[in-house]
């Protein structure tokens, strides 16, 4: 089962990290995604106007790359999401919704985009769904090119 | 006495007063001369104005009764050019919005032309004047520092989510928010261009104030069909026009 999480108000990076940190406290969450506009890749702005920054996850090092509009969960309890909702009330003053209108707001099937990315490799069924479908290539990987005219 | 707007909720009571040229608006803030020119960017502080024609009273103007009976403005009189700032009113209780921003522009001041669009108000008139008026503008009520916008170009956020600091939406990033401080600057002109240094707009108005000063009639704020002399009026010019444009000789049965 998954639920939404819908703020009445883009939420800045402090936010999201207090609340990604709470929400990684419960057992029962098992996948979390963070969807939004995305921040621009190289930032000229004075670092006192920057939004995007590194935030940690239960110590875990995570860079943002999109300011989030909505938090996706997967649970399997409806009891969490009473919890859920106590954590967005304390974080989230001006309001949000926490949808349930469909049973899956996480992607489930692989699709052609996945296809193209992996080739027919065997995805991990958990990893369904959290790739970043608009990410490059240059994004992920780095190519040392060695200059070998000397 | 004129009638601007109907209604009695305090949205109409602050249309009516935007609308109402005698009205003398709240200053909110203050922004120096030199920091509306850079805000604009149409010349540099301190850069003489460059003109499209010879100044009036050095012109051979033709004999003309509407030349004697209009004064020129100042910008008209020095012959300088066209110039324009434009503004952007987020959805979210932003104290002006386009449509009553021509109706208020055009029973202020005089020379100017304003274009409306769904989210965002140009005005238009000679430099010196665009100037002189985008000041008023932003020192008064019309501006809020987090719900409006200066954006000459790539103007769209006006029905996005704020974010959570208030500010509305703008992929340019002109004007933001400082952490350290709680103040709104402006880091680009009204086109995005880089400013050496930024322009302090100020500290935004706090939801209250906004809701008090706000011209938008919404459902969390003041419902416009809870305002029945407004809604009366509505349909009656609906009516009147209906019958008015589609059989005039038939009128009212």
């Amino acid at each position: 089962m998954d639920i939404e999480i819908f703020p009445y108000r883009v939420l800045g990076s402090d936010t999201t990290e207090k609340i990604l940190n709470e929400l990684e406290d419960f057992d029962d969450v098992k996948r979390t995604v963070i969807h939004g506009p995305r921040f621009p890749n190289e930032d000229s702005l004075d670092p006192k106007y920057r939004e995007r920054r590194v935030i940690q996850v239960k110590g875990n090092d995570i860079t943002l790359k999109v300011k989030t509009g909505r938090i996706f969960v997967e649970l399997t309890m409806e009891s969490t999401i009473d919890k859920i909702e106590e954590i967005c009330k304390k974080y989230i003053p001006f309001g949000f919704d926490i949808n349930r209108s469909k049973t899956s707001y996480i992607r489930k099937e692989k699709t052609v985009s996945d296809n193209i990315k992996y080739g027919d490799m065997d995805l991990p069924d958990e990893l369904i769904g959290m790739t970043d479908q608009y990410s490059k290539f240059d994004d992920n990987v780095s190519i040392l090119r060695k200059d070998d005219l000397d | 006495m004129a009638q601007f707007y109907p209604g009695t909720s305090q949205v109409a009571q602050n249309r009516r007063n935007f609308t109402d040229p005698d009205y003398k608006l709240e200053k909110l803030r203050e922004i120096s001369d030199e920091d509306v020119v850079k805000i604009l960017g149409h010349r540099a502080p301190g850069e003489e104005y460059k003109s499209v024609h010879p100044p009036l009273d050095e012109m051979d103007e033709p004999d003309d009764v509407v030349r004697e009976l209009v004064t020129p403005i100042d910008g008209a009189k020095a012959g300088d050019r066209v110039r324009y700032i434009q503004f952007v009113d987020s959805m979210y209780f932003a104290p002006a919005q386009p449509f009553l921003r021509a109706r208020s522009y055009l029973n202020r001041f005089r020379g100017v032309d304003t274009g409306t669009l769904s989210g965002r108000q140009v005005i238009e008139a000679r430099e010196r004047d665009v100037e002189r008026i985008s000041k008023e503008l932003l020192e008064s009520e019309y501006f809020d520092t987090a719900r409006t916008g200066i954006r000459g170009k790539s103007v769209h956020g006006h029905s996005l989510r704020l974010d959570e600091n208030g500010l509305m939406f703008d992929m340019l990033r002109r004007q933001v928010f400082n952490k350290d401080t709680g103040i709104v600057e402006m880091v680009k002109d009204q086109i995005g261009r880089d400013l050496d240094e930024p322009v302090i707009l100020g500290e935004p108005l706090d939801e209250e104030t906004l809701k008090a000063k706000t011209t938008i009639y919404r459902v969390d704020g003041d419902a416009y069909k809870d305002d029945k002399d407004a809604v009366e009026v509505l349909q009656k010019i609906h009516v009147t026009r209906s019958f008015g444009a589609y059989n005039p000789e038939k009128g009212w049965e």
